[in-house]
Formats: structure tokens, sequence, C-alpha cells
């Protein structure tokens, strides 16, 4: 009888583990995606014919054809370029669509689909012409009704990269004429229609359900999806009809869903993959100085930095952030950090973005003494308690928390660090639930507002990168920087702008890291852009 | 358990009078065993923090988006209707519901990745086993020689090394150094059992250790039990005793370890395919978690339970046929 009673405990035993194991895994699993499903948003593409390949083959030994591989952390698993933003699906939208606007590897806006546009003075007419010969992948033009059509799709599901200027009409003027009114002057929205957000799709989806046009997407771009797994790899197939002749050269292009970084890094020095998306800060030596491989670098739109929640009773208060910069040595933690892979921060925004004025911005820089004074002027001169939050699975980050951790004893703030999986860590920001943590603020588009508006809109739902800092000088600046035409006193905006932050600090801007590629040496014609997607067009394999 | 030192050399059940009784309560008790690790998963995951909407629409999704998202996935429901709706779910269909995240049926997902993994599994238990059954010979058959404590080394050692790490060694040295064979992922019908080969010698070696250390015990306490010295005494040649005898008692113990064992295998083959990059439902269960895709978790915990309870049952069952004396003897 007392069999029985064994036998059910070894099942109660057996299903106790099997939950056990269940929850094992979910603890180790804090770091596998927070590459992959990093909050990248990315947008599309370059300049026509722009040749600018990062990676050491010969050309002469390059032939076209054959496929390139790539592995990435993440799966696509979504082609709907209007509701969609993370990386793992903005950089394969942005091989199937284009937009009428683009952008180079430098980051400058260039025309795209558009053959040339041009800007009333007042700011609210913007008129576009259409290239002759762009094609669908299904074979049939693309006239102006289906830009049409594509901007108002956009307009009304509006998405995580919703039009932001105030659009008051969309019109196809001929077939080949695009003319667009805004209600109020918005200069950022040329670099926000060279976003992937705002490609061209046909009109009326081409006569297919929304569902089937998404599972079957048909674009103008290099790429045509020959099959898909969500959860898996992409194969793309080149486009017959693609606007640049002769191009892409390759035949095939498969995303293949690597999700580990060190098999990513082994299926690259083994030569299985030809590139890879997702590269450490810390492997890139390794890869760089690989017989068979090699890094690809670009400038990112990228800036890392220190969040403070000033709803924080101790952060709220200005003289403790400021203490805090002036106790950290950013330029030594970007030399111990990121092996010469990244620019120290001085302004919060990157280099690679207009405006960015690194030059003129005075940051608070390194000093102890001068950090413990500022502590002294605040309600805290004795030092406080506090906790850095960190999401798991980065190791850069979890360095870094390390580093503020011993600058602030320095001063005689003692920080907690709380490293927490991705997705907690989101919930918890979002919620305001933190005092400072560690996280990095991107560019949609080479446009300083991109940043600037998520980083300080106190009206905007991320109020201020739920730093909830408010300050109506700032505000106002911003607001003028919006309407404000490109030139000089734009210019003097932004630098003023950028200035009472770097005085005022709700942020600490840290480094600029590029963005870094793994490829195999063969691989020539590489177009790395500072979103972080790969133009694929002009590459070869070499031997 | 088994008991140590127990002999088994007649075969074949002798009584099966209640043993339909005994099979209906067991059977029902796996039912419910299945049932808690369900209702144990589906308020989990759901009390970790992290939420699906967020994971897939990114930081810089706007509230109005998030709640939509929330709507079309029914995480504005209550905790009560999301379990109502996932059970109806569960007896109607038969399945967990759509991925969050990609949409398609869990079922699909889940039988799209099942191949792999349980070739996986296949290999590496047929590795583990033919393995760790010629060590444990080896070993037995030279009691405190060398071979012997060689072997009584090696679990010791290999307890301490971790899966992923073994993983990560192999492929270091037979994929990117020797290139024999590929660094990661699973091919196509005989390029799949190709790529899986260094995949299930790292689970086979998470498992030898106890495999080998039990059986050891096992068949040295047959081969110094009575029956033995009189096979010896009697001049039986000692291969005959080995196979025919000592190997055949083992086998019981080995085999109902094993079973217990599997539930660890399967744990192991999810890690595993991780650091090989192998699309099966370990990387898909990852992956899962990572984006708070609550009908994928509880579809892969619900077969992965069904699967362990049913071996369970089915090596007691096994292990009772083989030898009646293990029903009803504590």
């Amino acid at each position: 009888m007392s069999k029985k009673y064994a036998f059910s405990r070894k099942l109660w035993v057996t299903g106790i583990c099997t939950l056990l194991i269940l929850v094992l895994v979910a603890g180790c699993s804090g770091g596998q995606s927070s590459s992959g499903s990093n909050e990248n948003a990315g947008q599309n593409t370059n300049q026509a014919g722009q040749t600018e390949g990062n990676t050491g083959a010969n050309p002469d030994q390059a032939a076209t054809g054959g496929t390139f591989v790539y592995g990435r952390p993440a799966a696509v698993n979504s082609f709907d370029l209007h509701n969609q933003i993370t990386a793992n699906n903005a950089f394969a939208i942005d091989k199937v669509f284009e937009s009428l606007l683009s952008f180079n590897s430098d980051g400058e806006i260039v025309d795209w689909l558009a053959e040339s546009h041009s800007v009333s003075e007042d700011g609210l007419t913007y008129t576009f012409v259409l290239r002759d010969g762009v094609k669908f992948s299904n074979g049939t033009d693309v006239t102006a009704e289906d830009a049409v059509f594509s901007l108002e799709r956009h307009l009304e599901v509006g998405g995580p990269l919703a039009i932001a200027a105030k659009v008051d009409s969309v019109k196809a003027q001929d077939a080949k004429t695009l003319v667009i009114t805004l209600q109020e002057a918005y200069t950022p929205f040329l670099s926000e229609l060279s976003n992937f957000s705002n490609g061209i799709i046909p009109k009326d989806f081409g006569g297919v359900s929304e569902e089937e046009f998404f599972k079957q997407p048909v674009g103008t771009g290099p790429f045509v999806v020959e099959s898909w797994d969500p959860t898996g790899d992409v194969t793309f197939t080149k486009n017959p009809y693609y606007w640049q002749e002769g191009k892409p050269y390759i035949d095939k292009l498969v995303y293949k869903l690597i999700e580990d970084d060190s098999q990513a890094i082994n299926q690259l020095k083994a030569g299985e993959v030809d590139a890879i998306e997702s590269l450490a800060l810390q492997n890139a030596n390794e890869i760089k100085e690989g017989a068979d491989t090699a890094v690809a670098e670009n400038g990112s739109w990228v800036t890392e930095q220190i969040f403070f929640n000033t709803l924080d009773e101790h952060f709220a208060d200005v003289h403790v952030r400021r203490a805090l910069a002036q106790a950290i040595d950013r330029e030594g933690l970007t030399n111990a950090l990121t092996f010469g892979y990244a620019q120290t921060a001085t302004s919060l925004l990157p280099t690679a973005i207009p405006y960015n004025s690194n030059d003129t911005v005075k940051a608070l820089e390194f000093n102890v003494e001068a950090a413990k004074q500022e502590l002294a002027q605040s309600a805290y001169p004795n030092g406080f308690s506090t906790k850095l939050l960190i999401a798991s699975g980065n190791s850069s980050r979890a360095q870094a928390a390390q580093i503020i951790q011993a600058a602030g004893k320095e001063i005689g703030i003692n920080i907690e660090i709380e490293s927490i999986e991705l997705a907690a860590f989101r919930e918890r920001f979002f919620a305001y639930d933190f005092s400072m943590m560690i996280n990095s603020g991107q560019a949609d588009s080479p446009e300083a507002n991109s940043i600037i508006a998520f980083q300080t809109d106190p009206d905007g739902f991320s109020k201020s990168y739920w730093t909830h800092y408010t300050n109506d000088e700032v505000t106002k600046l911003l607001r003028e920087g919006q309407k404000t035409q490109d030139g000089e006193e734009r210019a003097a905006t932004y630098a003023q702008l950028l200035q009472i932050l770097a005085d005022e600090v709700p942020y600490i801007p840290l480094y600029y890291p590029e963005i870094l590629k793994g490829v195999r040496s063969s691989v020539d014609g590489l177009i790395v852009l500072p979103n972080g997607s790969l133009r694929f067009e002009e590459v070869r394999i070499g031997q | 358990m088994m008991n140590e030192g127990q002999v088994l050399n007649a075969s074949g059940p002798k009584k099966r009078g209640s043993s339909y009784r005994w099979l209906f309560i067991t059977a029902a008790r796996s039912f419910i065993v299945i049932v808690c690790v369900m209702i144990a998963v589906f308020f989990l995951i759901r009390i970790v923090p992290g939420d699906p909407a967020k994971m897939i629409l990114g930081e810089y999704a706007t509230p109005e988006a998030l709640e939509s998202m929330h709507h079309a996935l029914g995480l504005d429901l209550s905790l009560g209707e999301q379990f109502l709706r996932f059970l109806s779910n569960l007896f109607t269909q038969g399945d967990t519901g759509n991925s969050i995240v990609s949409g398609n049926s869990t079922r699909v997902l889940i039988a799209e990745r099942a191949p792999v993994t349980l070739l996986l599994i296949a290999m590496s238990s047929v590795l583990a086993i033919v393995i760790a059954l010629l060590l444990a010979t080896l070993a037995s058959t030279n009691k405190n020689k060398w071979p012997d404590h060689l072997i009584r080394i090696f679990p010791t050692v290999t307890m301490g090394m971790p899966v992923f790490w073994v993983g990560l060694l192999l492929i270091l040295l037979f994929g990117v150094r020797l290139r024999w064979f590929p660094v990661g992922g699973a091919g196509e019908g005989w390029g799949m059992a190709y790529s899986l080969i260094l995949p299930s010698i790292t689970v086979a070696f998470s498992q030898m250790p106890t495999l080998v250390r039990s059986l050891r015990a096992q068949m040295l306490d047959v081969l110094e039990s009575d029956f033995i010295v009189t096979l010896k005494a009697a001049q039986i040649p000692s291969r005959v005793i080995l196979f025919k005898h000592v190997l055949r008692n083992a086998a019981l113990p080995t085999l109902m370890l094993f079973g217990v064992n599997l539930s660890y295998l399967i744990g192991g083959t999810l890690v595993v395919e991780q650091v090989f990059g192998i699309k099966g439902i370990g990387s898909l269960l990852f992956s899962s978690i990572s984006n708070r895709d609550f009908p994928v978790i509880q579809g892969i915990a619900l077969y992965c339970a069904v699967a362990v309870v049913i071996i369970s049952l089915l090596v007691e069952i096994v292990s009772w046929w083989l030898d009646p004396r293990t029903k009803g003897k504590s």
C-alpha cells in the first residue's frame, strides 16, 4: 500500500521539478532577448549609388549572385510598417518598403522614391515628384495615389511611430506629384518622412485584404519576402523590378534567427553566416582580429545615459544630480567599457545628429571636490542611499553601474545596484518606479527633435523619458525648434536648450556607442546605417 | 527507486488481480498533477512583472497603442476571466490559445518545433544509456582496479561542469576549429541528425554521471550476490554471466532511474538548444518567456508536464511488468 503513496509522492515531485525547471529557465532567460527586443527604432535607408563598403574584401574576387546569411537575435514577427517600431521588424520592413525620402550612412536626408522635393516658404506645403520607372515588386507602377493611400493609412493607424506633424491634407496632383499641406509649420517633417514607417505600399493593398497583404507584402524595396516564419527565419529574394538597375547584386538574403550571442559569434567565425547584427562591445576586438572576420562600424543615433527620476525625493534636487554628474568620470567610464568603440558624450545628442552642439555645450566636468561642494548645497549634504536600476543581460551596463556606484561612494551617496530582467525593467520605469537607471535614448531619424522631444516634452506620453523633468524654458525652446526652418537660428535654439539640459542634468549623457556588426572578410559593399540597419544592395560575396 | 541488491531472475507478471484499480488511481493522480502544473503556470507567469504589449511595442509605444494591444490580447480582462477563457480554449480546441507574438496557434508552433527536440532527446537518451552501460560494465567488472577508479572520477568531475559550458567547448573545438560539425542550428532530414550530434553529446554528458554511478552500484550488487557466486562456481563463462544475468538484473533499476532523470533531460535539452541555436521547443520557451508570450509558455508547460507524467507512469508500469514485486512494495 505504501508504494502507492510513494508513487504519488514521486508524481508530485516530478510535477514540482517540471515547474522548477520552468522557473529556472525563466530566471535564466533574462539576457536572452535584451539585444533582440531592444528598443531600436529603425527606419529606412540610404543614398542611391553610394558605396560605403566597410569591409575589406577585394572586389575583383567578389561575384554577383549568391545568398547572404545575416544572423539576428530576434525574429521578424510583422511586416505591418505602420504598427511596428522595434529593430527586429524595422530592419526587415525597410528591405521591402521604401519611403519618399531616406538617409545615407552619414545620416543626411536624401531623395529616395521622390526624384525631388520642395517646401513652401511658410513651411506649410510640401511637394514631392516621384522618380520615373519605380515599380512595385509585382511589376505595377508606383503613382502618387499609392503614396496618398500609404500616408493616409499611417495617419489613420497612428502606431508607435505616428506622424507628429499636423497634416492637413495629402493629395495627388497628378500621377507623379504628391502635395502634402500642414496646419502648422513642422521642420522635422522631412526627416520623419524618411522613416521606414512612411514607406509606400500599393493603393488598397493591391486589391487583397490587409491581413493577406502583410503576409505577402508588396513594396518597392530591393527584396521580396520568399518565405517567413514569424518565430524563425526570413528568406528574401531580389526584387526583379528594383528601380536601382542591376541591384541588388545578391540573389537571396536570409535573416537567420540566432538568439544566443556567443552562438552567433561562433557561427560567424565558422562561416555559417556572412554577418551578425548584434555584436557586443567586448567581443568586437576578437572579431576584428579574426583572420576571416571583420567589424563594420558606423556612428549611431544612440546616447547611453543615466536617467534620474525627478519625482524621487533625492533626485528632485538639482544639486544632487549635478553632484553625481561631477563625481562620475565619463571619459574613464567610456574608455573602460567600450574598447574604443564609443565617443564620450558631452551633449544629449550624438555627433551623428545635426545640431548636436557637442562643440559648444559645456557639460559638468569630472571633479570630486566640486561634486562634494555641490552636494553640500543640496538638501542632503551628508549624502543618502539610493538604488540604480538596470536591465540584466547587458554586461556593459552592469559594469557601468559598478563604476557609478564607486563614484557615488566617493561623495557619500550609497548606490545599491538593482539588476532585473528586461520585461520587468520596462514595467518598473514605465511606472516611474525607479530612482536612477541606465538606459539609452535614440533617434528615429537624423533629426535633433527626435531625441529632444522624447526626452524633454513633459506633455508627451514618455514624460521626458520617464524622468518627469519639466522646465518651461526647455519646453518653449523645444516648440521653437520644431517650427524654425533649418539654419543658424534653429542651431542657436538647440544649443541653448542642450546647455540647459547639461546644467540641470535630468540625465547624464555617458557616451555615444558605435554601431558594430560582425562581418565575414569575404563580404564587400555592405552599408551600415546610423540607425543600425544595413543596406545589402551593393553587397558582393567573395571567396 | 529500486531497492539495492534486489535480484530478479524470473520474468513476466505473476498476478494482475487488483492491478486495474491501481492503474486507474495512478492515472487519476497524474491528471491532478497536470492540472496543478497548469494552474500554477497560469498564475505564476501573470504574477511575474512584465507586460507582453510592452515587449511587442517597445519603449516608444504610446499608451493608446498599449491599450489597444491589451484589448486585442485579452489582457484587459480580469485574471478570473482570462483563466475561464483559457480553460474553454483548452477544452474546446485542445489548445492554449494563439501566440501573442506571432499570432499562430500554440499547438501548431509546438508541433513545428517538436521533431527536432524529440530527436535531440532520443539521441541523447540513447547515447547516455549506451555510454553509461559500457562504462558501468567496465567499472564493475574491474572493481578497484584502474578502469574502475578512472570511471569513478569521471562523474565527480563532469557533475561540476555546467551543460552550456560543455556545449560551448564542443562548439569551439569541433565546430569553429575543426569544422567537423555545424556550430549551430539544425538541418533537414539526415542533416538534422548530423547537426544534433554535438548537442546530444552535451545533453548525454550531463546525464551520465548519475547513470554511471548508480548502474555501477547495481551491477556490483548483482555481481556479489549469492546466485552469481553460484553461477561462477558452476563454471559458467563470465561473459554469459555478465550479459545474461548481471546486465539483465541491472537493467530494471537503470530504467527506473532513467525515467526519473528524463524530466531533467528534457530540462537540459531546453538549455542546450539555446547554446546551439537550435529552433526547438527550448528556444521557443526561452523567447516566449522573454516576450511574456503567455499562451505559448502555458502550452509548453502543459505538454512538458504531460510528457513527464506519462513517462513516469510508463516507467512504473513497465518496471511492475518486469518485476511484479515492485508493486505494493515499499
